[in-house]
Order: structure tokens, then sequence, then C-alpha cells
């Protein structure tokens, strides 16, 4: 009995930061899909440089965890900035495929570009807490998970905080909940788009630094995240934050249950399959676009 | 006169907001009759209603005693109910000639396979379907052009090529939002013309439009809306005489915060 | 005659084995072939009907596993694994394109991708079914009354027939008023359903054609591999049909036939890396959506588009 509720809390303590990791993801997607109404099919390959920016940044501050994280994120936000200067800012409305294509383009150059400069062999990531953790009972959690947890929900926060209380929060917000009644408001819709992209690119980069320690940093790891992300931006209805985070925090203990007990197969198709389902039942999402109130 | 198409007791809100509260109103067989009202005042989606690209929350809808409440466009069109846009819609990728081929009408005995394997029945229908096509672009003036791309024409030029598209499906009733809206002024009487020859040919018109001169020379009666509801209805003269519809025009400042009219 | 060109293009490409006189340079061919198929069925739901689908490579895998467990698991011929194969993918296509094509045009484009990211799963990890990732090996050549086709320039002959076939379908398709209707509805949907065009019925037939070419180009393919393994499931091959319809210009046959040919063949001629390829097709994704978003057709169309202009002035 001692070791199944054991078993079962350290699954949810796994999945719980799983579903962290998928919503920094997700709410990204959710927040370019509101703003721009595109798909970034390159957001995968923001977390990979992420991941990557943390790799070499760590050696470089003498493995000290914080100055290396804010470098990765600076650094994916300046890459969001140049994708949506270069390339995101000459779409029109309603070039959703045009949108795909480029994005996809760009993802393939990032991944295959990468994977031709520096292999695609998997590199180790050292951090100075090393392998140390924490031991509570029979649980055992690295500082690198825990860290990256917390990192996850002060972002969270942050990004709670920004939506709400600052003008540019509130602009995204708007245009994400009614385009055409916001640029009749005179809302900026280029900056807050360049806005939104920086954020939301800076949101996947986090979750690749944070994920650099407790994984092996490789140039297809944002791609196995990625799909599923796109999976959690349609059940929690397109352009939803709120909804996408709440369906990522629910896919990664799902997915942490369910890999503690079936074959890994339904680890991997549950987000499919309850998309699937979900797109049955209600084509718009399990949460409707205007019910988007955050605050 | 029989009433060709009724409405009777349309209502539609777009989230909480009514567009359109319970209208009732009758395009007499053979009539053309004319839709007017401030911007905002439930036009657009009553059509949208009518003609089938927006589902009625409330209401019915018959054409010739057939219930067409809630049908999808396509079923609608080839009842014989036939729409314009208030934003003209062409191909602009086809030529003048295939924009007018696309509508189903003249290919209704004609099967998948025929059209595949251009049988003998497929090539008749689509030469007799060409040559009504060459008819019509004759009626709107267009012929010169016939073989152009239909994104080479001018907006006016468009409009006329929606007009002649609609003719194509062989309508009963043909409903048109805007007609005139942007186009040259020296052309709206040619338009006025093409509408009053195929009225003679038997087609009723329902018309949407601001250009209050064309709506009096062309209409035999005029529905008037204002905020969601009919206002009034009755012969053009009449309808302008009415106080009512003057404050209705004037008053749009007051009410301007109507739900934007989908088209 | 309308069939002119195309017979003329397949009779270049018959005489290609001869003139290589490589069993490299054949095979190199040879791919070029499926992809082109492949490619043309994919510009059949995207070009003509605007449907951006990445079920493709989950019919393209599904064609392929389909012919090889025929073949191995049933003791089917080739030739009924072929048949299994375009039963499958034309009962599977209608099965989901009857819901999706109902969603949104941005709901359907990740349903699509999803479908064929749970193929690519059932492939990996289904092991009773498909042995995981060991896949299926030792595919036998198929044989035609006694005739084995064991060679590359055999298996090309094979290949050129079905290709034959397959374009030829899709020509007489793209140019029916069937593919009139199908591209009508891409332009303007609520136009084409005011003049009585049911979308629906057009979109499935198209979604569900394309799945059935697709499903046996990659039954035929794995044969030629002599091997299916969830690799025949990887990105790269959805990747590659798209950049050739994106580069011959979406809804334009002659202009994806082309593309097919000399952009698969070009690289592996050229011999880059693989990686260094894959950098390239996304450089030519980004410049040719940026600077021709209608492909190479449509920038011809264009041009003669701007000359009829100035004749009209």
């Amino acid at each position: 009995m001692q070791l199944t509720a054991t078993y079962l809390l350290q699954l949810t303590v796994n999945g719980l930061m799983l579903g962290l990791l998928y919503a920094l993801i997700a709410v990204g997607l959710a927040l370019i899909f509101g703003v721009l109404e595109i798909i970034n099919f390159a957001h995968g390959e923001f977390l990979m440089l992420g991941a990557f920016a943390m790799a070499f940044a760590l050696p470089a501050f003498g493995l000290l965890y914080g100055p290396a994280l804010a470098v990765s994120v600076a650094a994916t936000a300046i890459a969001g900035l140049v994708l949506y200067e270069l390339f995101l800012a000459k779409l029109g409305q309603g070039e959703f495929e045009r949108s795909i294509l480029i994005t996809m383009g760009i993802s393939m150059i990032l991944l295959y570009g990468m994977q031709y400069l520096f292999t695609a062999t998997p590199r180790m990531v050292d951090t100075s807490f090393g392998f140390a953790g924490v031991t509570i009972g029979a649980i055992r959690v690295t500082w690198s998970r825990i860290i990256g947890g917390a990192v996850a929900v002060a972002a969270f926060a942050l990004l709670y905080a920004v939506l709400i209380l600052t003008q540019f929060g509130r602009a995204m917000r708007a245009i994400a909940q009614n385009r055409d009644a916001a640029l009749m408001v005179g809302i900026r819709p280029r900056t807050v788009a360049r806005n939104a992209v920086m954020l939301a690119t800076a949101l996947c980069g986090l979750a690749g630094a944070v994920l650099a320690p407790i994984q092996l940093v490789q140039p297809a790891m944002g791609q196995a995240m990625i799909f599923k992300a796109f999976a959690l931006v349609i059940i929690g209805g397109l352009g939803n934050m709120a909804g996408a985070f709440a369906a990522a925090l629910a896919l990664g203990m799902i997915e942490s249950w369910i890999g503690g007990f079936f074959d890994i197969i339904w680890q991997e198709a549950a987000v499919f399959t309850l998309m699937i389902a979900v797109v049955l039942v209600k084509p718009d999402g399990l949460f409707q676009r205007g019910g988007m109130r955050v605050g | 006169m029989t009433a060709l198409l009724e409405v009777d007791g349309l209502a539609k809100a777009y989230r909480g907001v009514h567009a359109v509260a319970d209208v009732s109103f009758g395009v007499a067989a053979g009539a053309i009759t004319g839709l007017i009202g401030p911007n905002g005042s439930g036009k657009s989606t009553t059509i949208d209603c009518i003609s089938g690209f927006q589902r009625p929350d409330r209401g019915r809808v018959t054409l010739d005693g057939a219930d067409i409440t809630g049908l999808p466009p396509q079923r609608i069109a080839r009842a014989g109910l036939v729409r314009t846009f208030q934003t003209v819609r062409v191909y602009d990728q086809f030529d003048l000639v295939a924009n007018l081929l696309v509508a189903i009408e003249p290919f209704r005995t004609v099967g998948w396979h025929d059209a595949l394997l251009r049988t003998g029945r497929y090539r008749a229908a689509r030469a007799a379907a060409e040559a009504r096509a060459r008819e019509l672009l004759d009626l709107v003036g267009l012929t010169r052009l016939a073989a152009a791309p239909a994104s080479i024409l001018s907006y006016g030029q468009k409009k006329l090529l929606a007009l002649a598209a609609v003719l194509m499906s062989k309508p009963r009733l043909v409903v048109l939002d805007e007609p005139v809206a942007g186009v040259n002024p020296t052309r709206i009487n040619e338009v006025a013309g093409i509408l009053r020859k195929a009225n003679e040919a038997g087609v009723s018109f329902l018309i949407i439009e601001h250009n209050v001169e064309f709506i009096t020379g062309l209409c035999d009666r005029v529905v008037v809306f204002d905020q969601g509801r009919k206002l009034t209805e009755g012969p053009p003269a009449e309808v302008h005489g009415d106080p009512r519809v003057l404050d209705a025009y004037l008053g749009i400042d007051e009410h301007g915060d109507h739900v934007a009219e989908a088209s | 005659m309308r069939q002119l060109p195309l017979a003329a293009a397949a009779l270049a490409l018959a005489a290609l084995p001869p003139a290589f006189g490589s069993n490299y340079l054949t095979g190199v061919a040879l791919s070029g072939v499926v992809f082109t198929v492949a490619a043309a069925a994919l510009n059949l739901v995207y070009g003509y009907a605007g449907l951006l689908s990445f079920a493709q490579l989950g019919f393209w895998g599904i064609g392929g596993y389909c012919s090889a467990l025929t073949v191995t698991r049933l003791g089917g011929s080739f030739w009924a694994g072929l048949l299994v194969a375009a039963l499958v993918n034309a009962a599977v296509a209608l099965a989901i394109g009857l819901p999706i094509l109902r969603t949104r045009r941005h709901a359907f484009v990740i349903i699509t991708l999803s479908f064929a990211l749970l193929c690519a799963l059932v492939a990996r990890d289904w092991v009773s079914l498909t042995r995981g990732p060991l896949g299926i090996p030792g595919l036998p050549a198929p044989r035609l009354f006694g005739f084995g086709f064991t060679t590359a320039t055999r298996f090309y002959y094979l290949v050129l027939a079905y290709a034959v076939l397959a374009l030829g379908f899709l020509y007489a398709l793209g140019g029916s008023r069937i593919g009139d209707t199908l591209r009508a509805i891409k332009q303007n949907e609520p136009l084409a359903q005011s003049q009585g065009v049911s979308p629906l019925p057009y979109k499935l037939a198209a979604f569900a054609l394309s799945a059935v070419v697709t499903g046996v180009a990659g039954a035929i393919y794995v044969f030629y591999l002599k091997v299916v393994d969830p690799l025949f499931l990887d990105f790269y091959y959805m990747q590659t049909f798209l950049i050739v319809v994106i580069i011959g210009g979406a809804g334009s046959f002659w202009g994806v036939v082309l593309a097919g040919m000399v952009m698969v063949a070009l690289p592996e001629a050229l011999r880059f890396s693989n990686d260094l390829r894959m950098v390239i097709y996304g450089a030519i994704l980004v410049v040719a959506m940026l600077a021709l978003p209608r492909g190479a057709a449509g920038w011809f169309a264009d041009r003669r588009l701007a000359a009829l202009r100035a004749a009209l002035e």
C-alpha cells in the first residue's frame, strides 16, 4: 500500500513537471495564434535553441544556473524578434497555410542546420547542482527538476501579471478576443504581434533551457514536443491561452500516470487520441475563444 | 399575387446581441422588392439567414411554400433562391466563361463519371452551358473580356459578372446585396436595365441597396428595417414619405453600436 | 491531342535507364518518379481543393505496411498487397475525412498532422503487428506471369507504369469539371455554395482519391526498398512532397510533375549530405513562399496576366 501511494505521488510530481513544460510551449503557441492567427511550425526549434543556448552558456558562466537561464531566454526572445521581422510580419490576414509552410521551412533550416553543425549526437549538460537532489520519504527529486519547476511556475506568474497589468498585455488579450474591435480602438497590431511572438519564443526558450540539464540536448528535441503542443492548442480551443495551459497540465499528469501502468504507445498516443475525440465532440476545442478571460 | 418567399418571425442573435429580432415579410412572385435600412439594421443578417449562410435562431423561411429554413446554401440555391454578396465575389483565377460554368444548374443531369470521362451527355450539357454563359455575358456587356481572367476586371465589372453568374443558375428569386454600391454612376442605369430584363423573363428580386433613386425606380415594394426589426413596408413613394423612415436614417449615430454585418 | 505531353514525358522517362546504364542513377530516377506521384496526389488535395493535408504521410505509410503485411503475413501476392493498400486507404480516408473536413481549416491542418503522427506511433509501437523499429525486411521482388521485377531497371518500369496510370488519372481529374469545381471551392467556397455546389463531397472525394494514389505509391516503393520500418513514416517524406508541390505551383499539374523530377533527382545526383539537403529544402520553401507564393507555374501565370493587362490598357 505504502509503495503504491509513493509510486502514485512520484508519478504525479513527474506529471506536474512535464505538464508545466508542455504548458510553456503550448501557451506560447496559443498566444501567437490568438494574436496573429497563425501556427508557428518552428516553435519546437525555439525550444531546441533555448536548450543549446543553455548548454553553451552554462560552461561560460561557470555552471551557474541563473545567468545561463537569463541568457537563453534573452537569446530566444531575440530569435523571435528576427522571426517576426523577417518573416511573420510579411504575412497578410487569412494566410494560414502560407504561415505554416514558411515556418515549416524555418523549422527545417534550424533543425537540420543545427544537426549539420553539431551532429545529431545528444549532449549532456552539467550545472553547478550536478546530480544532487532532495529525498522526501521514498521520493527523490534532483535540484535541476525542482528549480526547473519553480522557474516554470514563476514564468507563468509573470506572464499572468504581464497579461493583466501591463498595457501591452491588455492589448494582446484584446486582439486575441476580438480582433476587429481591438483595431477599431486603435491598438497597433504590428507592435502587439511582435511582442507576442517574442514573449512566446522566450517562454519556449525557457522551456528548452529548463529541460537542458534534465534531458539530453539534441537538435531534434523540439520536434518531439511540438506536435503534442499543436494538439494541446486544439484541445484548449485555438488561441485560448488558459485552455492550452489547462490542457497541458492535464496531459502531463495523464501521460505520467499512463506511463506508470500501461504500454508506452498509450502514453505517446494519448494526446492525439484525446484531441481527435475533442474535435469530434466540440470542433472548436474545449474552451471557446471568446472565453479567454484571464482577469 | 402569391408570395414566392415568405419570412416569418425570423430572429438571429450574436453573443446575445440581437442582429435580427422577429421580422416577417414576403416577396411576391414576379416582383422586385427592395430592402432598405440604416447600416446595422439587420439587412445582411436577414439575407444570410434566408440564403442559408447563417442559421436563424427562430423563425421560418419558405420558398414557394417549401420550408427552406436552416438548409445549407447549396440546397437553397438548387431550390431556386440565389444570392450575391456585398463584397463582390468572383473566381479571380478563372476566365469569365469559367466563372459562369461553376453553377450546378446546367449540369444537373450530369454524373461524376460523365464529367470524368467526358461522355456525350456531359459534352451536350457543357455546350449548352457555354452558349448560355456567352448569352449572359452579352447581357451584362462583358463579351469582349470573356476569355480574360476575372482578376483583371474593375469592381463594377465584377459586380456585373456576379450578376451574370447568378442568372446562370436559372433562379426564381435572386437576392442582391448592394448591387450598385461602388459602381460607376453612369453604369447604374445599365444595371437597372439588366435587372428589368431578367425580371421580364420571370425572375423575382429582393434587393438591398442604399441608393434611393435606384430602389425607387426599380422596386414595386420596399421593406424598411431598423434596429433588427421591420419598421414598415409599402410602395417606394409611400415609404419615403414616412417620417419614421427618415428618423431611422438620421438617428443612425445613436444606435450605431449594432453587430457588424456579416457578409 | 491533349494527352500528347503526357505520352511524350512517359516516353522520355522510359528511355532513362538505358541512357544511365547505372543501377544507382536508375534508383534515383525511380525514387523521383514515386515521389512525383505522391506529390501530384498531394497537389490534388492542397493545390486543387486548398486543403493542406499532412495525412498524406499517414496514407503513404499505411500503403507501405499494408502491402508488406499482405505479402509476409497473409501470404498474398504483391498485387494483392497493392489492392489491400488501396482499399484500406480509401476506407481510412473516408472515415477520418468526413469528420475532419467539417472542422475549421486551422484545425484541419493540425488534425491531419496528428493522424500522420499516430500512424508513425502505431508503426513503431504495435510491435506484434509491425515488428516495431525492426521493421519488416526481406520483401520479395514482385512477379507477374513468371517475370520477376528483380533489377532496378525492371522495377523502374513497374514504377513508371504505375506513374503513367496515376498521373494520367490525376491529369484527367484535374482537367475535368470536377477539378474545376475543386478549384472554385478553393478560391471562394461561399460563392460556389451559392451556385449550388456542395463542397463536402468534392473535398472528401479529393481527400480519398489522393489517399489511394499516395498509398499505392508507398505500397510499391517499400518493395523497391525491400523493407518497411517506422522510418518510412519520417516527416522527411511529407516535407519532400510538400516542397515539390510548392515549387511546382500548387494547382498546376505540369508544374508539380516537372518540379518532382528536378527536386528529387537533383540533390540526389549532387550527393549532398542529408542534413544539408534538408537545410536547402527549407530555404527553398521559405524563399518560395515569400517570393513566389504560387510557385513557378503561378509566376508564369502572373507574367501572362501582366501582359494581358498591358494589352487592355
